[in-house]
């Protein structure tokens, strides 16, 4: 299986895994419990938090909340933060912050959605004049789930801050964190990041978040884990898992996005430029490569590239009234291209090989289907 | 005094000399259902009884009875002596302490010493000398207390009665292929088949990759809700790409549902015929899409010799709609896990198609070797 789906979920490292193994099988204590093994845990908690938090930011003036998934630490970042007012985000964001925004307005707190331009980026103005003096919130993703695109979170933290220095800024950084560079500033409040898209297990997230921003409420009441901010018994195999896969790819970040680079730009220079149109950008993220084979169904193709030996991801569910994605069409496509999305999203495991035979199944696939 | 379910059959009183063949499937039916929960099973003078089970399992019991044809009503009570001491012990744990009540006796033992009047007279005075708040109503009482004297000196007392599904025993009335598709309809058409006595087996058609697994799974969790009641435990699945495919290329698109189905009776009948159900049976009602018209129905029925069972025909959707959800299908058949194959739905179907016209499309394709084909992807689903 050449599996190009690692934007939706990564094969967890074989090392991360080892290590999960550890903290389930001989380090299974309570990292509260007042005996050695307990410390023990609670210490490599520590270490795992001091390691993430430095990977992007410095930890003098950022501390981190571990939560169960990258949904949670956006909810919780934006429950507390939108109280009031209104909150400003993107039309690409994904569905843990877009739907959580539309929730607001059931809390009283407007919702407003900057759109985007065709490659996925937030149109920086639009976002700009959304925001005023009772803006209590501006969430911007960091990479774009869908398309790649990768939005300047520093500069836009500090436009918003210049024009409403009490608003909070969030960004959704799941797809960024441990793949591209990033290094948060004193404009960013929130970040939020997830293990198992870097080669962790699910059920393990966090929120990076800045110090002096107060208004972080906890949702989840208990023992008082995380500083009081998430109660409940931590995940410490999920996260000892984090800190082994968040080592890993830090330490060959720049190395890893280059080569992917240039992989992605391969993949596409072998993918038969009559049968698709491209929608990531160049200046995207190395990785993630989604393009739509024009009027025919991403998710079908999906399914017979499943049974050819290649799991890719598409933009669309047809379980949905729209059978399409709504980041791609907020992109501005029409039908056409929306019913074809297919992303093809990789990790530093994926290999030139698998990328030309994917390459040659994608075409195959696209072909089989035009002339039936 | 013995806690025991006391079941009352509908329909096979009525049948004279099967009686004993309708006995048979029902109290197989019975066990069938009870599988798993320890108990005994008895015979009594035309009813059946549960009895030697653990309390904390009577409801259980209770809930699979329930959905048992055949079943006209149950009751929990006791078995007891005949003596008044042990009536009176056992009317006391099934009596309500407070409200209204009154006792009301069946005498089956014709001997029995007492008449039901007094019966009734006596029991009752001992129950209000238990529970002083008690007053009788013999006309709309709150609670009752039934008293089944039977022959051989055993008495039944309870205090309700619990409707069942009624129906005859399923494997009473021969066997019949489902259509299943994911929808609400089919599950309520196959369970009233299975309700007149019939045993169903199911045939879901999918169209993969058009379709998804997921669109698989739903109707594998329909047919085994559907399966509390017919008892059948598995699925076919058959697929129809290829010949939705060759329709879609070569015919006219407004016919892309007639012929669809048509492909769909002819592939059922062969495996009906290979399983040895005696029919089919679909969820179609008369005019709720446009495939389901006299002229639709009329057009599938030509391709197949078996007679076609269409329970929902004369049924508004609304009241498909109460009986699924009666039956437990409705929350899963609602589950949106619709399906691409919508690539294939003509955009204005024909409602009143011509049999010629359909034949003359229809000679477009290879149809003998589309449903050999289709026939050969039988797969069966066990579960």
């Amino acid at each position: 299986m050449i599996y190009l789906d690692n934007a939706a979920t990564t094969r967890p490292l074989a090392g991360a895994v080892a290590e999960a193994e550890t903290y389930l099988k001989e380090l299974y204590f309570n990292p509260s419990a007042r005996y050695h093994g307990g410390a023990e845990v609670s210490r490599m908690l520590s270490r795992a938090r001091e390691f993430l938090v430095g990977a992007v930011a410095d930890p003098a003036e950022f501390e981190l909340i571990f939560t169960s998934c990258g949904t949670e630490a956006d909810d919780q970042a934006i429950f507390s933060a939108a109280r009031r007012g209104n909150a400003v985000t993107t039309a690409g964001e994904h569905a843990a912050v877009f739907e959580s925004y539309k929730a607001l307005k059931n809390r009283g707190v407007e919702p407003r959605f900057a759109p985007i331009l065709s490659d996925g980026r937030v149109d920086e103005a639009a976002l700009l004049s959304l925001v005023d003096e009772k803006t209590s919130l501006v969430s911007v993703v960091h990479v774009n789930n869908e398309t790649g695109a990768v939005n300047d979170i520093a500069s836009l933290a500090k436009k918003v801050k210049q024009k409403n220095p009490r608003t909070v800024f969030l960004s959704d950084g799941v797809q960024a964190f441990g793949k591209i560079p990033v290094r948060l500033t004193k404009e960013i409040d929130f970040y939020s990041v997830s293990a198992h898209k870097i080669g962790g297990v699910k059920g393990t997230g966090a929120l990076i978040r800045r110090k002096g921003c107060t208004v972080l409420a906890p949702h989840i009441f208990g023992g008082g884990q995380e500083g009081g901010m998430r109660s409940g018994t931590e995940n410490t195999f999920g996260i000892a898992c984090f800190l082994h896969a968040a080592q890993a790819k830090f330490a060959l970040l720049r190395a890893d996005g280059e080569r992917l680079l240039a992989l992605r730009e391969r993949l596409w220079s072998l993918l038969d430029h009559a049968l698709f149109t491209r929608i990531s950008p160049e200046d995207g993220s190395p990785y993630i490569l989604t393009v739509s084979a024009e009027g025919l169904r991403g998710e079908i193709l999906q399914r017979e590239l499943w049974d050819m030996g290649v799991a890719v991801g598409t933009g669309s569910a047809c379980s949905s009234k729209k059978p399409f994605s709504r980041v791609i069409e907020a992109c501005g496509y029409g039908e056409k291209t929306l019913y074809g999305v297919l992303r093809m999203s990789f990790s530093p495991e994926t290999t030139a090989e698998e990328i030309e035979h994917a390459a040659e199944a994608v075409n195959a696939a696209v072909r089989a289907r035009r002339e039936a | 005094m013995e806690k025991v379910i006391i079941i009352r059959y509908a329909e096979i009183h009525l049948k004279g000399k099967n009686r004993g063949y309708f006995e048979r499937v029902f109290s197989v039916n019975l066990e069938k259902s009870l599988k798993g929960i320890r108990h005994e099973l008895r015979r009594m003078s035309g009813r059946y009884l549960v009895a030697a089970f653990a309390e904390e399992d009577a409801e259980e019991i209770e809930r699979r009875i329930a959905r048992v044809f055949g079943v006209h009503s149950y009751s929990r009570g006791y078995l007891t002596e005949s003596d008044m001491e042990s009536i009176v012990a056992a009317a006391t744990r099934v009596c309500p302490q407070t409200g209204t009540f009154k006792v009301d006796t069946h005498r089956g033992d014709k001997k029995y010493p007492l008449t039901s009047m007094q019966l009734n007279a006596e029991v009752g005075a001992k129950l209000l000398e238990a529970y002083p708040a008690l007053k009788v109503d013999v006309h709309t009482p709150e609670g009752c207390v039934y008293l089944d004297i039977r022959d051989g000196g055993k008495t039944l007392v309870f205090g309700s009665f619990e409707a069942g599904a009624n129906g005859m025993p399923v494997g009473t009335s021969g066997k019949g292929l489902l259509l299943i598709s994911g929808g609400i309809d089919s599950p309520v058409a196959g369970y009233m088949m299975a309700k007149r006595g019939m045993n169903v087996s199911y045939l879901h058609f999918h169209s993969y990759p058009y379709t998804n697994e997921q669109a698989k799974d739903k109707v594998v969790t329909l047919a085994r809700i559907l399966s509390r009641y017919t008892g059948e435990g598995s699925l076919m699945t058959v697929s129809v790409t290829h010949i939705q495919e060759e329709i879609h290329k070569k015919c006219a698109a407004e016919l892309n549902v007639t012929l669809l189905r048509r492909f769909m009776f002819r592939i059922a009948e062969r495996i009906a015929k290979k399983t040895g159900a005696q029919c089919l049976i679909t969820g179609e009602s008369l005019g709720q899409v446009a495939s389901q018209t006299i002229e639709g129905m009329t057009s599938s029925n030509a391709v197949v010799t078996l007679p076609v069972l269409r329970p929902l025909v004369g049924f508004d959707k609304e009241e498909i709609i109460v009986r699924a959800k009666q039956i437990g299908t409705f929350e899963t058949s609602v589950l949106p896990y619709e399906d691409c194959c919508t690539v294939f739905l003509p955009e204005f179907p024909a409602i009143k198609p011509k049999l010629s016209f359909i034949e003359a499309e229809e000679g477009k394709l290879d149809v003998a070797s589309l449903v050999e084909e289709a026939v050969g992807t039988l797969e069966r689903i066990a579960f």
